[in-house]
C-alpha cells in the first residue's frame, strides 16, 4: 500500500468505538486489510495499551504519601470548612427520618407501640419515594490481606483481591 | 402522603405481619458458578461462559474455564457455603432485596475478605475468591433469579 | 477512565492499603456531601482515595517529582473550593482528574518558552523504516509472563520524560485520563484531525524509545528531536 495512504489512515489506528465516522472506520478497516506497516503499528499499539497508565500509578504507588493529605488540609483555610450554604447540613433540618416522624404523630405513636410494624411501615413508606433517605452502598469491600478493586461493569463489579507483590515481579 | 394513606399501608402492614412466616421474603434462586482464569494458554472462554465475557474481558486472564457450579434458593440472612477447587470456600449470604436490586454478602476467609454487593436484578457478580498461583486464579460468578 | 465509566484493564490489584475499603461511586457522592457540609473526614477520605491517581496524571504532563506533588497537593485544595459547585454530572473522579490535569497543563505553561515548532504534522517521513512491529513481536502474546514488558513498564516514565511536553501531556490525557479524541479536541483546542496526528506522533517517539530500551534497533525517530517531520 502506498504511503499516501498510510498518512491518512495511521493516524486514526488506536481509535475507540464511536470515535471515527463510518467512513473513517470502514476507510481504516479497508486499509489495514492491504498494509502490512500499519498492522504492525496496530500492534505495537496493542501491545503496550495500558502500560503507561500502569507504570505511571507504580511511579505513585512507590512515593510515600503518608503526609500527603496532611499537607492538603493545612493548605485550605480554616474560613473554608465552615459548610456551605445550601449544603446536606442546613436548611434540611425538616428532612430525614426524624423529619417525617415530626410531621406524623400519630404514625409515631404507633410506631413506638408496635415497632416491628413500624419498621415495615417505614420500609413501605421509604418505598414511596421519600429522597431524603440516603441510598445503600452500591459496593463495599474490605480485605485484610492486600486489598481489594472493584471495576464497575454495566453487566455487574468484579472483584479483584490484591497481593501484597504481584506474581512474576 | 396524607394521614389516611399513611393509615391504610399501616392496616396493610398489619395483615401482612399476621401472616405465618410473611416477615421473611420468598427465597430467591442464586446461580453461584467457579471460574478460573489462567494468563497461560491459548485464549478461550467456555462456552457455558459467554454471558460473563463483558466481565470476563476486563481482566488479563486470557483463558476461562467454568470448573463448579451450584444452584440453590437462598433465604435471607442464611449464609450458603460453596467449595473452592483450592480446599478453601466461599459464604454467601443475601441480605436485602428491593424492587429492582439485591444484596449479596461475599466472605471468603481464607483472604479475610468481606464483600457487600448490591446489584441489579439483571446483572450478576464476578468475585475472585483466591490469590493467583502459577498464573491462575479461582473467581465466582453471583447471579440472582439466572 | 473512559467516558463509559471506570472500567478498566488491570494486570495486577491496585495497591490499595490492606484493610481499606474499596468503595464506588456510590460512596464517593456520600462523602462529598459530607465534605461539602465541613466534614474534615469525609474529605480527607477523598483525598487519600485519589492522591495516587491525582499524582500520577500530574507526574505524567509536569515530569519533575517535586511539581507533581505541589500540583496534585493543590488539585484538592481547588476540589474543596469548588466543591458546591460538583453536582454529580460527572464522576467524581473525572472530575478530580480534570481538574489536576489542567493544574498540570498550567504550571508548566509558567515555566517552559514557547515552541515555534509544529509537532502534529504528519509526513511521509514519519512512516519510513520505523521498525513498527517489533515491539509486539518481542511483548508476545502472554502479558504477565514476560520479563521484556516488565522491564520496559520500568522504562515507560523515563521515556515519557523525553517526549515534548505537547506529546507528553496528550498521551497523559488520553492513556491516564482515558479522555476520548472530542474530548481532547475540547480540552487542548485543537481541531480531532489535530488530535489524532499529535497521538500518532507521540506514539511513534514513545515506541522509539522503548524499542531502544530494549535493545531491538534504534531507529532514525528517536525521542530528541522536536520537529514534526
Amino acid at each position: 500500500m502506498t504511503s499516501d495512504l498510510c498518512l491518512r489512515w495511521a493516524p486514526m489506528i488506536g481509535a475507540r468505538p464511536g470515535e471515527l465516522t463510518p467512513e473513517e472506520e470502514h476507510g481504516l478497516a479497508e486499509h489495514l486489510a492491504g498494509c502490512d506497516g500499519c498492522v504492525a503499528r496496530l500492534a505495537d499499539e496493542t501491545a503496550l495499551s495500558g502500560m503507561l497508565s500502569q507504570a505511571l500509578l507504580d511511579e505513585a504507588n512507590r512515593r510515600d504519601f503518608a503526609t500527603f493529605s496532611d499537607g492538603v488540609l493545612a493548605r485550605i483555610p480554616e474560613r473554608a470548612w465552615g459548610g456551605a450554604p445550601g449544603s446536606a447540613s442546613a436548611g434540611h433540618g425538616q428532612g430525614g427520618f426524624l423529619g417525617w416522624f415530626r410531621r406524623h404523630r400519630a404514625a409515631a405513636v404507633a410506631a413506638v407501640l408496635a415497632p416491628a410494624l413500624a419498621a415495615l411501615a417505614a420500609v413501605l413508606y421509604v418505598g414511596q419515594d421519600h429522597h431524603d433517605v440516603p441510598e445503600a452502598a452500591y459496593v463495599e469491600v474490605t480485605s485484610e490481606m492486600g486489598g481489594a478493586t472493584v471495576l464497575d461493569t454495566k453487566d455487574g463489579p468484579v472483584v479483584l483481591l490484591g497481593e501484597g507483590e504481584p506474581e512474576g515481579t | 402522603m396524607t394521614r389516611r394513606t399513611f393509615a391504610a399501608l399501616l392496616v396493610t402492614a398489619l395483615a401482612v405481619a399476621a401472616l405465618p412466616g410473611a416477615a421473611s421474603a420468598a427465597t430467591i434462586p442464586v446461580r453461584v458458578r467457579i471460574l478460573k482464569g489462567s494468563r497461560q494458554g491459548p485464549a478461550a472462554v467456555d462456552p457455558r461462559l459467554a454471558d460473563l465475557q463483558h466481565q470476563l474481558g476486563k481482566l488479563a486472564y486470557v483463558k476461562w474455564d467454568q470448573v463448579g457450579e451450584r444452584q440453590a434458593d437462598m433465604d435471607f440472612n442464611k449464609p450458603l457455603s460453596v467449595a473452592l477447587p483450592d480446599g478453601a470456600s466461599l459464604e454467601l449470604t443475601l441480605v436485602d432485596s428491593r424492587k429492582d436490586t439485591v444484596t449479596f454478602d461475599v466472605r471468603v476467609a481464607a483472604r479475610k475478605t468481606h464483600s457487600r454487593l448490591t446489584i441489579a436484578k439483571d446483572q450478576r457478580i464476578v468475585h475472585q475468591v483466591g490469590g493467583e498461583k502459577d498464573g491462575s486464579a479461582y473467581f465466582a460468578s453471583i447471579r440472582p433469579w439466572p | 477512565m473512559r467516558s463509559a465509566g471506570p472500567v478498566v484493564r488491570i494486570p495486577t490489584a491496585v495497591n490499595i492499603p490492606a484493610g481499606t475499603p474499596v468503595l464506588m461511586e456510590a460512596d464517593d457522592l456520600a462523602l462529598v456531601t459530607r465534605a461539602k457540609a465541613g466534614d474534615r473526614d469525609a474529605f480527607r477520605t477523598l483525598v487519600v482515595r485519589y492522591q495516587r491517581r491525582v499524582y500520577s496524571v500530574a507526574l505524567g504532563i509536569v515530569k519533575d517529582r517535586d511539581l507533581a506533588w505541589d500540583v496534585s497537593q493543590e488539585t484538592f485544595v481547588r476540589v474543596h473550593a469548588h466543591l458546591p459547585e460538583f453536582v454529580g454530572d460527572s464522576s467524581f473522579s473525572t472530575w478530580v482528574l480534570r481538574i489536576g490535569s489542567h493544574l498540570a497543563i498550567d504550571s508548566l505553561r509558567k515555566e517552559r518558552a514557547s515552541s515555534k515548532q509544529n509537532l502534529d504534522d504528519v509526513h511521509e517521513g514519519d512512516l519510513v523504516g520505523g521498525g513498527e512491529g517489533i515491539l509486539a513481536t518481542a511483548l508476545g502474546n502472554d502479558p504477565q509472563q514476560n520479563a521484556l514488558r516488565r522491564e520496559l513498564a520500568g522504562k515507560m516514565t523515563e521515556a515519557l520524560a523525553k517526549l515534548p511536553e505537547k506529546h507528553r501531556t496528550i498521551l497523559v490525557l488520553r492513556e491516564v485520563e482515558g479522555l476520548s479524541y472530542e474530548e481532547l479536541a475540547e480540552r487542548l483546542a485543537i481541531q480531532k484531525g489535530t488530535v489524532m496526528s499529535r497521538l500518532f506522533h507521540a506514539r511513534k517517539k514513545m515506541q522509539a524509545l522503548l524499542r531502544e530500551y530494549a535493545g531491538l534497533g534504534a531507529d532514525g525517530d528517536a525521542g530528541g528531536e522536536e520537529g514534526g517531520a
